[in-house]
């Protein structure tokens, strides 16, 4: 018996009468969702640009790219000084990636992210700041509704990213920035 | 080289491991403040959303559901991890799982690996077997890294190197990896580690992670970390490898929203952790593993009380609670996974039998539990099944069978009771302590009563 069958077999003696599934219903937190994730974004170590929208974005990115910085930008409208190369290696000296997400939550702060947008899928992780581009009108209440949305096709890959990345283990002192992006900034459009 | 921390001191018991760690109390005070500030962090953040026990319920009920049905699931699971892409394989045991993967990597001539925290590849001793093959192993979360480079075990599931002090992590640091002597602020060893660690990324030929969910509708896994490092791994090299133990599956989408909101918050107070990645499939040109694993887990789907230990999410909020495990530390254990939940999946392992003692029935772990493990049933269970198997640690096989019958006893309880608040009324303590035994090791002797409770009741509340 190869070992599939051998657990599947083994699988027919579960000890635990069947449970029946429950039905997930949620009441979602609707007031101020958009403030809530204002919050939750913070407490996650994220900062929030409401106002700013994409021409402030842009602004943003010229400034960085007069200091010498290395930007590439997957968003419509964003133009930075890298392209999207062959490999996904060459993303080593990015100094910051501009990237749509799909939708935001407003319980906790993440934005969902598909590999659709990024040319590589280490993009968000390998540069050393994040920007993410998030529409207003997506920023939902909580995962339940969240999840009821992303999409995420056969073969591909997304992720919710809830501020920079981080650490706290070494004596539990929390260092903003271990192996992903160091800052995130979110601009609302 | 990872080290086995259960093989060589096998047969040394909990309480002894545990006086070990005991012998620095300034430690001990240390790592049980450490860990409640964890348990303090997630009471803020459960208290914050109103649904919490709605979550909890919906946690354990649809765990429940899964793992009842759960040949299904896998069968599903596979068919659609198939249609994605995805390659699938199953594996017994640990050493099954060893070779399977071993074999993926040698296909490919795999000589650097870069891997993700996983209890399951410690739990199936992973590390050490790669190594023996030539192939270079590289833990990248910053806890794995840092007990890596000082050959140690993990000593908590979410936290592995909370047992170590900065200057300790700065010292190791400067002898491995090159930092100032003498640094010990967080934030240059992070960030130290960080650039170590970004180079073995870059010339990895292959990626490991552990799995959170595996999501049977969709063909799906999901990787939640903080640091980043899974993806960092997963999404550089062109072959990418998850381990998973069968009790991982959840149906669907739904079912891992639910588990998503209550992971983060009861592990460290996080609303979500950073990264909780899906992946469903390989990137373009790349192959994607996932090997199934059973390791035991059927067997304990076959006891009623056992099997409800796989509704486990390994947030490691009933570690952070245990007030054992605050003051006894990791390695006292016997086991790769220690404190409550450790007990609870491990105990039949454990040569030592008597890790179902380390543990007071407190019942705050299963109070906390984001999926209600009954864990204080589960370990009660653990210590009839030792009993029943007549593997009762030496002192309880001897005399609680004693105890029992003089409990059993009215006359000569209540006859010894008396001597005994008599003598502890009239003797110096100095005399009387031997006869407490472990139990008068830390403690001072109790101010006895002039009366027994039951006179006293008689008296006052009598018929």
């Amino acid at each position: 018996m190869s070992s599939k069958q051998s657990i599947l077999h083994a699988l027919k003696r579960v000890a635990v009468e069947p449970q029946a599934m429950p039905e997930i219903n949620v009441s979602p937190r609707l007031d101020d969702v958009i403030g809530q994730f204002e919050t939750n974004l913070g407490a996650v170590a994220g900062t929030l640009h409401r106002e700013a929208g994409l021409s402030g974005l842009q602004a943003k990115v010229d400034e960085l790219m007069a200091q010498g910085q290395q930007v590439i930008s997957t968003v419509e409208g964003i133009t930075g000084n890298r392209t999207i190369p062959e490999t996904a290696h060459e993303l080593r000296d990015i100094d910051y990636a501009v990237i749509p997400g799909d939708l935001a939550v407003a319980e906790n702060g993440a934005i969902w992210v598909n590999n659709k947008n990024l040319g590589h899928r280490i993009t968000p992780f390998i540069c050393e700041n994040l920007f993410l581009v998030v529409t207003a009108d997506t920023v939902v209440a909580n995962m339940h509704q969240a999840v009821k949305q992303i999409g995420l096709e056969s073969g591909e890959f997304g992720v919710f990213i809830a501020g920079p990345s981080k650490t706290a283990d070494i004596e539990q002192a929390l260092v903003v920035g271990a192996h992903g992006a160091c800052s995130l900034n979110v601009y609302l459009t | 080289m990872s080290t086995n921390h259960t093989s060589g001191a096998g047969s040394a018991v909990h309480a002894k491991k545990a006086e070990i760690f005991c012998k620095d109390e300034a430690r001990v005070d240390w790592h049980s403040k450490a860990l409640w500030m964890l348990r303090e962090k997630r009471d803020r953040a459960a208290s914050s959303i109103p649904e919490w026990e709605q979550l909890r319920e919906l946690g354990s009920q649809l765990k429940l559901h899964t793992l009842t049905h759960l040949d299904q699931y896998l069968e599903e699971f596979e068919k659609n991890c198939l249609a994605n892409g995805i390659q699938v394989h199953w594996a017994k045991d640990g050493i099954e799982h060893n070779q399977i993967v071993h074999k993926i990597l040698a296909d490919k001539q795999v000589k650097k690996l870069v891997k993700s925290k996983s209890m399951l590849t410690e739990e199936c001793h992973l590390n050490p077997y790669l190594e023996s093959h030539g192939i270079e192993v590289i833990d990248t979360d910053l806890g794995e890294r840092i007990i890596q480079l000082a050959e140690q075990p993990p000593s908590h599931i979410v936290v592995p190197a909370i047992h170590m002090k900065k200057e300790e992590v700065g010292e190791l640091f400067h002898d491995k990896l090159g930092t100032k002597a003498g640094a010990a602020d967080p934030l240059y060893l992070t960030r130290a580690a960080r650039a170590h660690l970004r180079e073995k990324f870059l010339s990895a030929d292959a990626a490991m992670t552990g799995v959170n969910m595996a999501i049977a509708d969709k063909g799906t896994v999901v990787v939640c970390t903080n640091e980043g490092n899974a993806d960092m791994g997963a999404n550089l090299p062109k072959l990418q490898l998850h381990s998973m133990g069968i009790d991982k599956i959840v149906p669907d989408l739904d079912s891992a929203a639910v588990i998503l909101r209550t992971l983060a918050r009861n592990a460290t107070g996080q609303p979500v952790t950073t990264y909780s990645s899906f992946y469903r499939g390989p990137q373009t040109d790349g192959e994607m593993h996932i090997i199934i694993v059973d390791n035991g887990r059927t067997d304990m789907l076959q006891d009623k009380i056992l099997a409800e230990s796989l509704k486990c999410i390994r947030c490691g909020g009933c570690l952070n609670t245990c007030p054992v495990y605050r003051r006894s530390g990791g390695y006292s254990y016997n086991y790769t996974i220690p404190g409550p939940i450790g007990i609870a999946v491990g105990a039949q392992n454990d040569d030592t039998n008597s890790i179902p003692w380390a543990c007071t029935l407190c019942g705050s772990c299963s109070y906390v539990c984001p999926t209600k493990v009954p864990l204080d049933k589960i370990i009660h269970h653990h210590r009839r099944l030792k009993a029943k198997a007549g593997k009762l640690p030496y002192g309880k096989r001897s005399y609680m069978p004693l105890v029992g019958n003089f409990m059993a006893s009215e006359t000569m309880l209540n006859c010894s009771m008396s001597v005994a608040r008599t003598a502890l009324r009239i003797l110096p303590g100095a005399m009387l302590k031997p006869f407490s035994g472990a139990w008068g090791k830390y403690r001072e002797l109790p101010i006895a009563p002039k009366s027994s409770f039951e006179t006293w009741f008689n008296k006052n509340r009598g018929q």
